[in-house]
């Protein structure tokens, strides 16, 4: 199986459903004539022309409105915010109009959206640049929100977010695009609303997403060598909608549960996934469910004060031996 | 309808208050803004009015009882309401889970539990602590910290989870906990019934220590190794005492004070202090500091431990001031608002059990005070009155005297002093 990254993945997936459905098409600032700010479109303008990849202005709530349109009446455009801290001046369209159109039209529309792009903390982008907006999206009926961890869950994911007849939020992460990873080739569909295991064990369960895999993963490692500890490392890689079952089966077998998110803690999705738990496996649980978050602060610009914030193997550890009650 | 009283906010911070005075009793009338009882803040003791008319019926808490807000402290019977029908209608409802409690704690005979619910409705003041305080303590025993799962195991498996020591945080039973009780359980299959049936009731607590726990741990153990003791030990009669006391409060009874025998023996300790200065005294390492003033300290216990307020310059109150301040002391003392004045200064401290029925006790020293009276009961025994035997009240008291500062003698003549001033009071005076 080729080996490739995380922003070639995603290109494959877009190239491909561009080659599979002439109504797809790519909309946003850069990805045209700049092959993308992050090189995620690279050589489609090349490929498919300037009809079906288009550069924007810096405009998200307009071209947001004008992809809204677009699906109503059929396209199935892929509408790429260079980060989703920018999605926050098109979040009105989004929730407003992609979310509730085929409610408020009584099934007459459907939105065959995807909305893409970068998010989370990259290293020194600041507070107003920082954003992990999947909470706010994820709260929100209508929209499917999907966070792929690595690069084959992007391109199959990607992939079956174009296939859906209504709005994606697909967040991506800028830490990931050089990730590199197995990847195959062609017709490669990961199901949406589907979470997946990374790592198989039976001590304690660590459900997480996107780039705060690594780090759990790494935490893994280490409390297995160190500790003797078997994590068992789920993947939500859809936080709406939620695979209850796959977490539950998990939880009922370790009877503990670490939520670990790059997101800050409060009203965020640990918190929500949480309140499922607690309620439908209240019975199995040995201990609280413990909870890594970022610090409940607005993200700083230095380096090192950022790398306080995210989610640490180091913190994740900790949180581990808290539910399993060792010193 | 019967009027429930509840604790109301008397102050803007107030989360709770202790009621120091209750100004009314069971069958008393009481009319709108009439001040039912003193309560103590987290500010001031302040008054606590009615806002209704009608006739106590039933009064909820203690003196010195902690009251939350909006807790029930006592009930109005209204007009044409019968008090005692309210007080068993009113007082039924709660008596329930004691009864309940009772018969879950203890092997208690069923007719017992609601007989013991009955005596103490008709006992009125207080009834309804008591009944709180069963419901509590069964709750306390009964409420075992336990994580769902572990919960689940020991469902399924049949175990009293209140068996089961806890090892997660705050005592929290877990999973682990059960599998291991479970296995050894099995490991001795006969032993596992008897121990299910002796651990039933009770369960064994480990009680982090208290800041005053600890100092008392340390204080005694001090002053057991630091000072070589002497135990001196008299009988007093207290005839006058009693005689005296009952026509005095009867002069106070318009002022609502009522002398302690306890208030006549530390004025009379306090006259003996005068007489005996080497008792009133510090042992020092070059030196013995005999004290100017005789500030006697009056052990009060709390729940969990004990403190020793001061009453200032004893000798030069009489006996309606030692009382006020005595009693003052106390509800201080055991609100936990003593300032640091009330606690120190001490010259010798008087400790009585008298109220416990306590015929002798030795007490340990407070250091650097060189002397410790242990007071015992004042009860009725045979005397021997020249070759007659008759029936005297008699107190037993025992100094502990430091004897590095304090030899046997002047224990002897000091508790002679006492003695003499309680057996005739009017010494005292001299």
């Amino acid at each position: 199986m080729p080996v490739i990254a995380y922003r070639e993945a995603l290109n494959q997936a877009m190239t491909e459903e561009m080659e599979r459905d002439d109504r797809v098409f790519l909309m946003g600032e850069e990805v045209a004539e700049y092959d993308g700010a992050y090189k995620v479109s690279q050589g489609m303008l090349a490929k498919f022309g300037p009809r079906r990849v288009i550069d924007t202005p810096i405009s998200e709530s307009g071209f947001a409105g004008i992809g809204i349109g677009a699906a109503m009446v059929g396209l199935r455009p892929i509408v790429e915010f260079m980060t989703f801290s920018f999605s926050l001046v098109a979040i009105d369209q989004i929730v407003n109009n992609a979310a509730n159109m085929r409610y408020m039209s009584g099934g007459q529309f459907t939105i065959p959206i995807v909305f893409r792009g970068s998010s989370g903390m990259a290293g020194a982008l600041a507070a107003t640049h920082s954003h992990r907006l999947e909470a706010w999206y994820a709260q929100i009926p209508g929209l499917t929100v999907v966070l792929p961890s690595t690069p084959a869950d992007a391109k199959g994911l990607l992939k079956s977010a174009i296939r859906s007849d209504d709005p994606v939020v697909f967040i991506e992460n800028e830490v990931l695009y050089a990730d590199k990873g197995e990847v195959p080739e062609g017709e490669h569909l990961v199901p949406i609303g589907k979470a997946d295991i990374k790592r198989a064990g039976s001590d304690v369960t660590l459900i997480t997403y996107s780039r705060s895999l690594h780090a759990t993963l790494a935490a893994a490692e280490r409390l297995a060598a160190d500790e003797g500890i078997e994590a068992e490392v789920v993947d939500l890689r859809t936080i709406r909608p939620l695979d209850l079952e796959t977490i539950l089966a998990s939880v009922v077998k370790t009877h503990r549960a670490v939520i670990v998110e790059e997101d800050w803690p409060y009203c965020g999705i640990g918190a929500g996934v949480s309140d499922r738990i607690y309620r439908s496996v209240f019975d199995e649980l040995d201990a609280p469910i413990a909870r890594v978050a970022a610090k409940d602060a607005p993200i700083p610009y230095s380096r090192a004060l950022e790398s306080t914030m995210l989610p640490s193997a180091d913190r994740v550890i900790a949180a581990v031996k808290e539910v399993l009650y060792r010193g | 309808m019967p009027i429930e009283v509840k604790m109301a906010k008397l102050s803007p911070t107030m989360e709770s208050g202790q009621l120091v005075k209750w100004l009314v009793k069971v069958g008393d009338k009481v009319k709108e803004g009439d001040t039912l009882a003193e309560v103590q803040t987290d500010k001031a003791v302040m008054p606590m009015e009615s806002f209704d008319d009608g006739v106590v019926a039933v009064l909820d808490v203690k003196e010195g009882d902690e009251i939350a807000l909006g807790q029930r402290v006592l009930v109005l019977a209204k007009k044409g309401e019968d008090p005692k029908a309210v007080a068993s209608s009113v007082g039924q409802g709660k008596a329930a889970p004691a009864k309940a409690a009772a018969a879950a704690t203890s092997a208690a005979p069923p007719q017992a539990a609601p007989a013991h619910a009955d005596s103490t409705l008709v006992a009125g003041n207080g009834h309804d602590s008591s009944a709180v305080a069963a419901v509590t303590a069964s709750s306390a025993g009964g409420r075992v910290r336990s994580s769902p799962l572990a919960r689940k195991i020991a469902g399924s498996e049949g175990i009293d989870l209140a068996q089961v020591a806890g090892s997660g945080p705050n005592g929290r039973v877990i999973r682990r906990d059960v599998e291991a009780y479970l296995a050894q359980a099995k490991a001795s299959p006969k032993a596992a019934p008897a121990a299910a049936i002796a651990g039933a009731a009770r369960q064994s607590k480990r009680i982090p220590h208290s800041r005053m726990r600890k100092t008392i741990a340390d204080r005694m153990q001090k002053a057991k190794q630091a000072a070589p003791e002497i135990h001196v030990t008299v009988d007093i009669r207290m005839d006058k005492v009693v005689e005296i006391r009952e026509t005095l409060n009867k002069r106070l009874a318009a002022e609502k004070i009522k002398l302690s025998l306890g208030d006549f023996v530390t004025k009379a300790v306090a006259t003996a202090l005068v007489k005996h200065p080497g008792v009133n005294a510090s042992y020092e390492p070059d030196a013995i500091v005999e004290h100017g003033t005789v500030n006697v300290g009056i052990a009060v216990a709390l729940e969990g431990g004990l403190i020793v307020p001061v009453l200032q310059n004893a000798d030069r109150l009489g006996l309606r001031e030692i009382r006020i301040g005595t009693e003052a002391l106390a509800v201080a003392a055991r609100s936990n608002k003593l300032t640091p004045a009330q606690m120190t200064g001490g010259t010798f401290t008087i400790s009585n059990l008298g109220m416990y029925g306590v015929r002798q006790f030795d007490a340990i020293l407070n250091l650097p005070e060189v002397g410790i009276l242990a007071v015992g009961s004042v009860e009725k025994r045979p005397v021997v009155e020249g070759d007659k035997l008759v029936v005297g009240t008699i107190m037993t008291v025992t100094i502990t005297a430091d004897h590095r500062a304090v030899d046997g003698a002047l224990a002897a003549e000091f508790l002679r002093s006492v003695k003499e001033f309680l057996e005739e009071p009017a010494a005292m005076l001299l």
